[in-house]
């Protein structure tokens, strides 16, 4: 994919922090940082909020014939994580192995390069990684009573 | 409703080094003349599917290359795009454009040149089908994307990966004895479950080819069909189309299953018949994960089953419905715009008693042809029957 400088101004920054966009009227939440109708109410209010980055790992696979912008990165791990904030989106997993990877796993977003741009410009966005501090089970324990 | 169909066109399903996207548009083109019986002039508008000619082969308004190296010139022309859908999408509005009294007679084509380029620069551009800023963004691919589809699949309803490649089995022993297909060759389920992984679990004999081909389908008011006896009297009597999200990020089973089942309802419904009459259908499996997930939203099993008729039988041949005895896109190759005329033509085909002597169905006479698009983009339902009064 070619992007041009000025594109890449637009593209850019959101990606320095994790986005999802909520819907003012019913509260759904969109991945992301551009929508503008609410899937479930058709509200047309969506305001842009950083997530906290800490989730699970729904689903997941190993890309082993990646497109041009990823060659040299295969195998790599991306999957679909669900946020605490009860979004989904796709997640690419870095530092975990093809066969360490499971379904279910705690993750974290963290600031990576992404990729490499045609003419050598460098993109940058949120990967996720396995969350060192994952929250303790009897937190959740707690919140069912 | 009934739109005639009056003649159908198809090229090879292959790598076509020695022939470029124009040469696959006049030869299907020109195919579905010869077998219409009619004149150029007659034909009164053209709508080309096409999905990535301008990133494929650098060229951009097809629509109008077609006309005018068709010789249809001035007859109206356009381009269609739906990602996957696209073939499908041209030839719902050829339908419409008949059913509503505009034309009398148009021509639906669909042409994709992909072996221009690279694999890996073609699945770049496969995968601008789906949002290249969020989802490519992040490594997702249309087989990375489907291979969630086939864990979240195995994991809610209980089969195995083994059970899976049942599906490629039958597409290869239908695709073996089809001489249009790209991919002719038998495997086994050891054979498919050894094949590289392009992406887990996803194997190579679970992904289909890229492939040069085109398809062409005229199309004509219902009475213009019945005045030429000598024509078989072949309808389209459904064409419905529905969309749904354009991301893969919701990773649902139920809206993958509900892109198809809502227009295929809507088909039942507008030819009145229901999904015990089928005798063949076409279903979309680019990933054989999508044969099973199309069977159950055509109503041939219910949810969860869909992949057990590979296994027993009920989707072969004799089964209690034919499924993809062209071999599917996993054996015919999945040429983005053509793919939905090419389903199109080799239902139009078994309901003439026409295809291939090895993979035709004995008698039948109603076929549905299922196609999907983009991430969960677009779900395209057509019914087609063999009507003699």
């Amino acid at each position: 994919m070619t992007v041009s400088a000025i594109e890449f101004s637009r593209l850019g920054p959101p990606k320095l922090r994790l986005y999802a966009m909520r819907c003012t009227d019913c509260n759904t939440l969109h991945p992301w940082w551009e929508h503008y109708v609410c899937e479930k109410c058709k509200g047309t209010t969506l305001v842009r909020e950083q997530m906290s980055g800490t989730g699970e790992l729904t689903n997941y696979t190993v890309v082993y014939y990646p497109p041009r912008d990823f060659l040299g990165q295969e195998p790599y791990v991306v999957g679909h994580v669900r946020l605490d904030e009860g979004v989904s989106m796709p997640a690419p997993v870095v530092g975990v192995s093809e066969d360490q990877v499971e379904v279910g796993m705690r993750v974290k977003s963290v600031f990576r390069r992404m990729k490499l741009g045609h003419e050598g410009d460098v993109y940058y966005s949120q990967k996720f990684v396995v969350d060192p501090n994952p929250p303790k089970p009897k937190k959740k324990a707690a919140a069912k009573k | 409703m009934r739109v005639g169909v009056l003649g159908i066109g198809k090229t090879p399903h292959k790598i076509q080094h020695n022939k470029s996207l124009r040469d696959l548009i006049v030869e299907a083109g020109q195919k579905a003349i010869d077998d219409a019986g009619i004149e150029r002039r007659d034909i009164q508008a053209l709508y080309v599917g096409n999905v990535g000619s301008v990133g494929f082969c650098f060229e951009n308004s097809t629509g109008l290359m077609a006309v005018d190296h068709l010789g249809l010139v001035p007859s109206a022309a356009v381009r269609v795009e739906a990602a996957c859908g696209t073939g499908a999408w041209a030839l719902h509005l050829g339908c419409a454009a008949i059913l509503s009294g505009l034309y009398d007679t148009v021509m639906v084509l669909g042409a994709e040149k992909m072996n221009d380029l690279a694999t890996v620069e073609a699945t770049s551009l496969i995968a601008q089908a789906a949002d290249s800023k969020e989802e490519y963004f992040s490594g997702l691919t249309f087989p990375s994307g489907t291979a969630l589809t086939a864990r979240k699949y195995m994991q809610t309803y209980g089969c195995t990966e083994e059970d899976l490649a049942n599906v490629s089995v039958k597409n290869h022993y239908y695709g073996a004895r089809n001489p249009y297909a790209h991919l002719r060759f038998e495997c086994t389920v050891d054979e498919v479950m050894r094949s590289p992984k392009v992406a887990d679990p996803l194997k190579l004999f679970e992904v289909c080819p890229m492939t040069d081909a085109g398809s062409a389908l005229i199309l004509c008011r219902e009475e213009m069909l019945r005045d030429r006896p000598d024509k078989p009297q072949v309808f389209v009597t459904a064409t419905s189309m529905a969309s749904g999200t354009w991301y893969a990020a919701s990773d649902g089973l139920d809206e993958s299953f509900d892109l198809l089942a809502r227009p295929a309802q809507k088909a039942y419904a507008m030819a009145g018949i229901s999904a015990d009459d089928i005798d063949v259908a076409e279903i979309y499996n680019s990933f054989a994960i999508q044969e099973p997930l199309g069977i159950e939203a055509l109503g041939f099993a219910e949810r969860g089953d869909g992949w057990k008729g590979a296994a027993d039988g009920s989707t072969w041949l004799d089964g209690k419905v034919a499924v993809n005895l062209s071999g599917g896109l996993l054996c015919k190759g999945h040429p983005l715009g053509a793919t939905g005329t090419s389903q199109a033509c080799d239902i139009v085909e078994q309901l003439r008693g026409t295809a291939p002597a090895e993979i035709q169905r004995k008698d039948a006479a109603i076929g549905i042809s299922a196609c999907r698009g983009g991430p969960g983009s677009v779900g395209a339902v057509h019914i087609y029957q063999r009507l003699e009064d």
